[in-house]
């Protein structure tokens, strides 16, 4: 490229660094990538005629230099180990480059997901959740304890909580989240770096009895909590300012239990936000003497309306997810096991729900077949879990040449299992956590959490 | 370290800044940088004289390895370079260089985590295998193995830095009293000896005399501990009759009798567990004795200075007890916090008590909240070890802790101990109890935890770590 190398006679703007003992020369565009925050910066602004001269490893930086130079790190940085490349990186206040590089979401690639790593946990209990951040940082509940992994899953930190086992975790920050119990009061924020309860957030129900955590989610700037009181005749979803040292907004789904009416008020045990429609996804089920029954609701946060909701009695969910870019509710059927969706913008129809699959097994009410599935949306894809295996759902995009001998439906999902022969045949999943651009996923009974990726894309 | 400023240098550190060529290589760092090293290292040294010559100072010495020390120096971590070495080759080298203590620094393991420790390694003696005592009382993660009548030493790289043979056949107690002399003892033979490591001489002996009473000799000695200027160690003659001698560690004579006890019924029988508590002053002694109708045994606190014992418990104590028939199966002493845990027998369960506010019943229990780790019944063959505020339990061949979920500094100042809330959770996994022998004891010492089994050869060792230790199964 002739601007590059014109660039050269310009001289001001070249730049020669001293690392170590080796001289290095870039530009001041170059090192100005590096952003205000970062010692790069600073030297890309000296105008002294003296070479800068910076005490560290030589080797390394050459290696964040292509990466500055690139936002690519070059092959060669695989003959050093991630845990050196980060630690001089945060010396250079390169990490966030680092981590956009290597652990970055738009790297996800669902098609090509492979079983890559298994990460290990001490002690005998085996993971209850998992919750990821965006950068592929994952906390892992097992017993009373967390477990923290860093992005780059190389580092790991345990703290014990109060809780006998944690049922439901949230990742606010790579060192903070949001942990409850279905056998515990409160929802505490803990600082995962310490071990410390930073706060202890209630529900002030009326009964004054204990509230337990049955659901945790957040928007981003609101963090929502479903609680039920200790008596398990009221519940709630709590919304909380996540900017303002988590203090309570607004209540909202507030239901109480008259009588034998079990159904007039169900916890919601999955909460999940819809950014596109900032709207608040509610569903929660119990199991009685005529089949599993449920409800999904979608909130109106601000107003505290119920927007849309459905009350499930035939082949109620297993579980429910929604996702934002297929603009689709999907669910798994808890007698059939099949994947169902909802377009949400027909969600006015009588029924809803469109059967991926064979719809009939959902009228027998006696089967199990979706029990313990779980589903969640990644981007463009439905990840549903059966027994050991994980279903990936993708849309298939048809053009607008439709001809009735291809017996299309309006909208055309397809269904692939993920990974190869040697991983069927596993214990059951229990969690399944998307972060960075990996796939994590529990199994019963395992004392591990496997990592899923591609295998070009694992460092 | 001088600070961040040696990172970066300006035109005004220019003079600061050093060349250093190592076998061919060339290296340029700051005096700054040097200097960190320690004032008698040989880097400081250089980093002294370079003002004079504008050549970089040579080093004839492997500039690989070179490279792994001076990022030491410069980040206070090891790279992960360092991996390509033995740990004998980087020590070698450190202290060539003047920078072992920086180096040992580095490669310690982290602090001892229960919750989050692994089984890194057994040290397996070459002969004689099966450990009967061993010491980690240096405090920096080394540890002394008595096996049969041979004491190998592990320093603390965990590599093997000599072995001695004593001559006792079985040496069934064992204390490093001095960084070079461990005092050893033995339930088949009489007296208390002193061996100086690394010469592998036999350097003294202690034997329990009375000239009163012709019946106290060939004592043997149960369990030794120190304190900075004593040892302390239980004594039992054939006919039972028991006592507690201080000796004076530099002489090596006896300065004190203590406790001296009939031992005619399990409760005064010889103390088999001894420990110095130094900020009271205090010794404390324990034996458990198992016989037909369950555990029987005893917690002493004697004042060495007055030799006047101060407090004691027996169980199974009085029936008014709610916990009667339910003795405890072992004690240990938290030095660190000086509180004292106990194991029950039947119940299994933890009691606590607080060594400053000592009353006739003093135990607080911790309690079980998980359901999944309730009732586990009998703990007859338990072992208590507490280390770094943490108490490390056996039971049979598995073992767990119990820890305390963090809390704020006040409750803790307060000794507030009904708030004090411990946690039990496993330190090993399946895979790591199944088809071992029965944990019969466990020492902390630095961040790793030592345990041996009964007949297992070797000496198991515990550490946490903060790598993620994650496998590819690509």
């Amino acid at each position: 490229m002739p601007t590059q190398f014109q660039s050269i006679r310009k001289k001001p703007d070249i730049i020669t660094i001293n690392v170590g003992g080796q001289l290095f020369q870039t530009t001041k565009q170059t090192l100005t990538l590096a952003g205000s925050n970062s010692l790069l910066y600073t030297i890309s602004l000296s105008s002294s005629n003296i070479v800068p001269f910076i005490d560290r490893d030589p080797e390394i930086f050459s290696i964040l230099l292509s990466l500055l130079r690139t936002s690519n790190l070059p092959s060669k940085a695989k003959t050093i180990d991630l845990q050196d490349l980060i630690f001089e990186a945060e010396f250079y206040g390169l990490g966030e480059l680092l981590v956009s590089s290597l652990s970055n979401p738009s790297q996800f690639e669902a098609f090509n997901l492979e079983r890559s790593l298994v990460l290990p946990l001490s002690g005998r209990d085996s993971p209850s959740v998992i919750s990821t951040t965006d950068s592929g940082s994952l906390h892992v509940a097992h017993g009373s304890k967390i477990t923290s992994f860093d992005w780059s899953l190389k580092k790991k930190s345990t703290i014990l909580t109060h809780f006998t086992a944690v049922d439901s975790l949230l990742a606010i920050s790579p060192c903070l989240a949001a942990a409850g119990a279905t056998d515990f009061s409160g929802l505490q924020i803990l600082d995962l770096k310490r071990g410390f309860v930073r706060e202890t957030l209630n529900w002030e129900n009326q009964t004054k009895s204990d509230c337990t955590v049955q659901a945790i989610g957040s928007s981003g700037n609101h963090l929502f909590t479903s609680f039920e009181s200790g008596r398990r005749n009221s519940n709630t979803i709590m919304v909380f300012d996540m900017q303002d040292s988590f203090s309570p907004v607004s209540e909202i789904a507030h239901g109480e239990i008259f009588g034998a009416e079990l159904d007039s008020a169900i916890p919601a045990t999955k909460l999940q936000w819809v950014p596109g429609y900032n709207l608040l996804m509610a569903a929660g089920s119990h199991g009685g003497p005529s089949g599993v029954m449920g409800n999904i609701r979608l909130w109106d946060v601000r107003s505290g309306n119920v927007h849309w909701g459905i009350n499930e009695k035939i082949d109620c969910f297993s579980d429910v997810t929604v996702s934002d870019n297929l603009s689709a509710i999907f669910k798994v059927g808890v007698s059939s096991g099949e994947v169902y969706f909802a377009d949400m913008r027909k969600l006015d129809a009588v029924n809803p729900w469109i059967c991926l699959g064979d719809g009939r097994k959902g009228l027998f009410k006696g089967k199990k077949e979706g029990a313990g599935c779980k589903i969640e949306s990644h981007g463009n894809q439905v990840f549903c879990s059966k027994q050991g295996d994980v279903e990936l759902w993708s849309e298939v995009l048809i053009g607008s040449t439709r001809d009735y001998e291809d017996e299309l439906d309006e909208r055309v999902f397809r269904k692939n299992v993920i990974g190869r022969m040697k991983d069927s045949g596993q214990s059951r999943i229990t969690n399944l956590g998307f972060g960075g651009n990996r796939m994590v996923v529990t199994r019963k009974d395992q004392q591990s959490v496997e990592v899923w990726q591609s295998a070009s894309k694992a460092y | 370290m001088e600070g961040q400023n040696s990172h970066l240098t300006c035109e005004t550190q220019a003079r600061d800044r050093i060349k250093l060529n190592v076998g061919g290589k060339l290296f340029e760092t700051t005096v700054w940088t040097l200097l960190s090293a320690g004032p008698d290292s040989l880097l400081a040294a250089l980093s002294a004289r370079h003002q004079d010559n504008e050549d970089p100072i040579f080093i004839d010495r492997d500039p690989e390895i070179f490279t792994v020390l001076l990022y030491l120096l410069r980040t206070n971590r090891l790279p992960s370079t360092a991996r390509r070495f033995s740990k004998q080759e980087l020590t070698e080298e450190a202290l060539y260089y003047g920078v072992e203590s920086r180096f040992k620094l580095a490669i310690l393991p982290p602090p001892l985590v229960g919750i989050d420790a692994s089984l890194i390694e057994t040290i397996r003696p070459a002969s004689d295998g099966f450990p009967t005592a061993f010491t980690a009382g240096a405090g920096d993660g080394s540890v002394w193995i008595a096996h049969g009548g041979q004491i190998s030493g592990y320093d603390l790289n965990l590599m093997h830095a000599g072995t001695i043979r004593t001559h006792l056949n079985s040496i069934t107690s064992i204390r490093r009293v001095w960084p070079e002399v461990a005092a050893v003892g033995s339930n088949f033979a009489a007296g208390l000896h002193f061996y100086d490591f690394s010469s592998g001489r036999h350097i003294g002996s202690t034997h329990w005399t009375d000239s009163t009473d012709p019946r106290i000799y060939k004592a043997k000695v149960y369990s030794i501990t120190d304190s900075s200027n004593s040892v302390f160690a239980s004594f039992d003659c054939s006919h039972r009759e028991n006592c507690i001698l201080q000796i004076d560690k530099s002489t090596l004579k006896i300065a004190s009798e203590i406790g001296r006890l009939p031992g005619n019924s399990t409760k005064t029988v010889v103390p088999r567990k001894l420990t110095f508590l130094a900020e009271p002053g205090i010794i404390i002694g324990s034996s458990v004795s198992s016989g037909a109708f369950g555990f029987s045994g005893y917690i002493r606190i004697w004042d060495p200075r007055s030799g006047v014992m101060v407090w004691e418990t027996n169980e199974p104590g009085s029936g008014r007890s709610s916990r009667f028939g339910d003795s405890f199966a072992d004690v240990d002493v938290e030095v660190e916090e000086s509180t004292m845990f106990k194991v029950c027998s039947k119940s299994g369960d933890i009691g606590m008590a607080d060594l400053r506010n000592l009353k006739d019943d003093p135990w607080i229990y911790l309690e079980e909240k998980n359901p999944s780790l309730r009732n586990m019944g009998g703990e007859e063959n338990s072992v208590i070890h507490c280390y770094r505020k943490q108490v490390f339990v056996s039971r049979e061949t598995g073992l767990h802790v119990w820890s305390r979920v963090a809390q704020s500094e006040e409750n803790i100042e307060k000794r507030d101990f009904e708030r004090w809330c411990y946690r039990r959770n496993y330190v090993d996994k399946v895979e790591d109890y199944k088809e071992k022998g029965m944990i019969r004891r466990m020492e902390g010492g630095g961040d790793r935890l030592f345990v041996s089994r009964e007949r297992v050869e070797g000496l198991e060792v515990w550490e946490s770590s903060d790598l993620s230790g994650a496998i590819s199964v690509l």
